[in-house]
């Protein structure tokens, strides 16, 4: 990988931000969708700013992940391409969402700069709210150590944590000290560069190591954690047992970025029964909880959407019963996805599994040829 | 295995295709099992991973798919969309070890009544040696 370097000397966080104002003040784009802390200081969420002193005083990375990026981007693009250039500064689970998203017609990318970085994950949500300050503390020596124990267990076997279908890359890992990794990966990210006078035709090697040794970290907590999931979900009794928490809220639905449907199956009446048909089905199984379908919201969600799932872990995150939904998901998603070879949000201009199909294909799916149906051998079968 | 159990089977059928296959093996002499509800689509690629789910859930034995053979769809590419749908929602289930045998899916033309009927008994059978779906004794589905 190609790049260049920019001056970090306030930590990483404040070279991220001067990165953003000096390409605001060049004109690079119009405006930045960045995270900032909120006013109580307890928390963050997503602004749209052209002024440079928001973005200068902005969390690039902040220690938790609220909102999922895509769905700030996708507020304000859902109806159509920007009038002017907006640059969205996201991790890469969310950069990778706002691209499936974009083939979703949920998000339109052609006025948006994508800039992601190195990201060393996040904390769990409710933990950084019991005490802002510890985790702001703990968050920074992460930026520092990239180790992973106090991280959200989706970003603990996160493997997509660095370059992505974004524009601009930064790296952070392998940088030397006071100094950040600039890659232009589009012809809209070199544009951004030239105009800064970066050169960007340096290897840079040190990153890719580090990124590779922070990824083969990650997978093998991976495999780890897949082991311990299965003793969790394998089964129809042990996956009941895990998910007969759910309280149905649909938290985790909401706040996912993959789920947009405006008309969501599940909060039609579609699966309203009539009263005598529930007391029926109740009286046939003895008893039945209610509300129903837990299972059904579950499985039908991951039928639908998993082969977009970014594996972000926003939906554990919002998650009030600590349900691991995230890492259910994940699990289910890498093989779904496998089918197609499709890595989402890898590619803008790769088409949804669901929008192409091939004559010959998938053919483990298909029930064979029954040879036994002719003559009498059939009558007896 | 329990000799008397008798699978409760949902069958959607593809209306151009499957389902007039198995109209022909009723009047045929080919009877299929009649423990399958048929269920008619428009096209197999009408089919929601949902029906499939829902229809396991609220207890059936074994969920039949069956479509037109790949280029013969009449809206071209429905069973293609239906073969991937498919294998989504079995995969769903082989990951999370929910017996994906209880589904199937299978290609039948209109004119393959007997073919339609050695494809129910083989499934039929093949549920049988499945059991009864334990989903449909679960409360707290
Ligand atoms: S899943 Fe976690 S580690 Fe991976 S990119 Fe998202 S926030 Fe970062
Ligand atoms: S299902 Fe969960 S992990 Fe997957 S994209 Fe949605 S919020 Fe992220
Ligand atoms: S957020 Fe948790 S409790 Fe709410 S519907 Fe999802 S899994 Fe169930
Ligand atoms: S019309 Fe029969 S599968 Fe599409």
């Amino acid at each position: 990988m190609k790049g260049g370097q920019v001056d970090a000397r306030g930590g990483i966080q404040a070279g991220i931000t001067s990165f953003l104002k000096e390409a605001l003040s060049k004109g690079c784009f119009d405006a930045v969708m960045i995270p900032t802390r909120v006013p109580a200081g307890d928390s963050f969420a997503w602004i749209l700013t052209d002024n440079e002193d928001l973005v200068a005083g902005a969390s690039p990375l902040p220690p938790v992940m609220p909102v999922q990026g895509a769905r700030a981007l996708s507020s304000i693009t859902k109806k159509g391409k920007a009038p002017a250039k907006i640059a969205a500064v996201m991790r890469p689970c969310e950069v990778r969402a706002a691209v499936e998203l974009g083939k979703l017609k949920q998000v339109d990318l052609a006025n948006v700069t994508l800039l992601s970085m190195d990201c060393p994950g996040v904390l769990e949500l409710s933990t950084y709210l019991s005490d802002p300050t510890k985790g702001d503390s703990e968050f920074s020596r992460l930026l520092d150590k990239w180790d992973a124990e106090s991280l959200r267990p989706v970003c603990r076997s996160c493997t997509h944590f660095s370059a992505t279908a974004s524009d601009i890359h930064l790296g952070l890992l392998g940088a030397q000290a006071e100094r950040l990794y600039v890659m232009p990966l589009t012809p809209e990210g070199s544009r951004v560069t030239d105009a800064l006078n970066i050169s960007a035709d340096q290897e840079l090697d040190s990153w890719q190591a580090k990124v590779d040794e922070v990824r083969q970290k990650r997978e093998e907590q991976r495999r780890k954690s897949e082991v311990e999931l299965k003793e969790r979900v394998e089964g129809t009794e042990k996956l009941l047992a895990t998910l007969s928490t759910c309280i149905g809220c649909r938290n985790c639905m909401r706040v996912c970025p993959i789920c947009y449907c405006r008309q969501c199956f599940f909060d039609s009446d579609a699966l309203e029964g009539e009263v005598a048909a529930h007391l029926s089905r109740a009286e046939r199984k003895g008893s039945l909880r209610f509300p129903l379908d837990t299972l059904l919201f579950h499985l039908g969600r991951m039928s639908h959407m998993s082969l977009s799932c970014v594996e972000c872990g926003t939906c554990e995150d919002a998650c009030p019963m600590s349900i691991p939904v995230g890492q259910i998901f994940s699990h289910v998603a890498r093989r779904t996805q496998e089918l197609f070879k499709y890595d989402p949000g890898k590619n803008r201009y790769e088409p949804l599994p669901l929008v192409t199909y091939e004559q010959d294909e998938l053919h483990d799916f298909e029930q064979p040829y029954v040879k036994t149906y002719s003559g009498k051998g059939a009558a007896d079968a | 295995m329990d000799a008397a159990f008798e699978p409760k089977l949902v069958g959607f059928l593809c209306r151009w295709c499957t389902y007039q296959a198995a109209d022909l093996a009723g009047v045929g002499r080919s009877r299929y099992p009649a423990n399958l509800v048929p269920i008619r689509v428009m096209c197999s690629g009408r089919v929601d991973p949902l029906f499939l789910v829902r229809a396991f859930l609220k207890g059936a034995d074994g969920v039949f798919v069956g479509g037109c053979h790949p280029g013969d769809c009449h809206y071209i590419e429905g069973n293609l969309r239906a073969r991937r749908r498919f294998g989504v929602v079995q995969t769903v289930f082989s990951v999370l070890g929910l017996e994906p045998k209880r589904l199937r899916l299978a290609w039948i033309s209109a004119s393959e009544g007997p073919k339609f009927t050695a494809q129910m008994k083989d499934f039929d059978a093949a549920v049988k040696k499945l059991g009864k779906n334990t989903a449909a004794a679960e409360v707290f589905l």
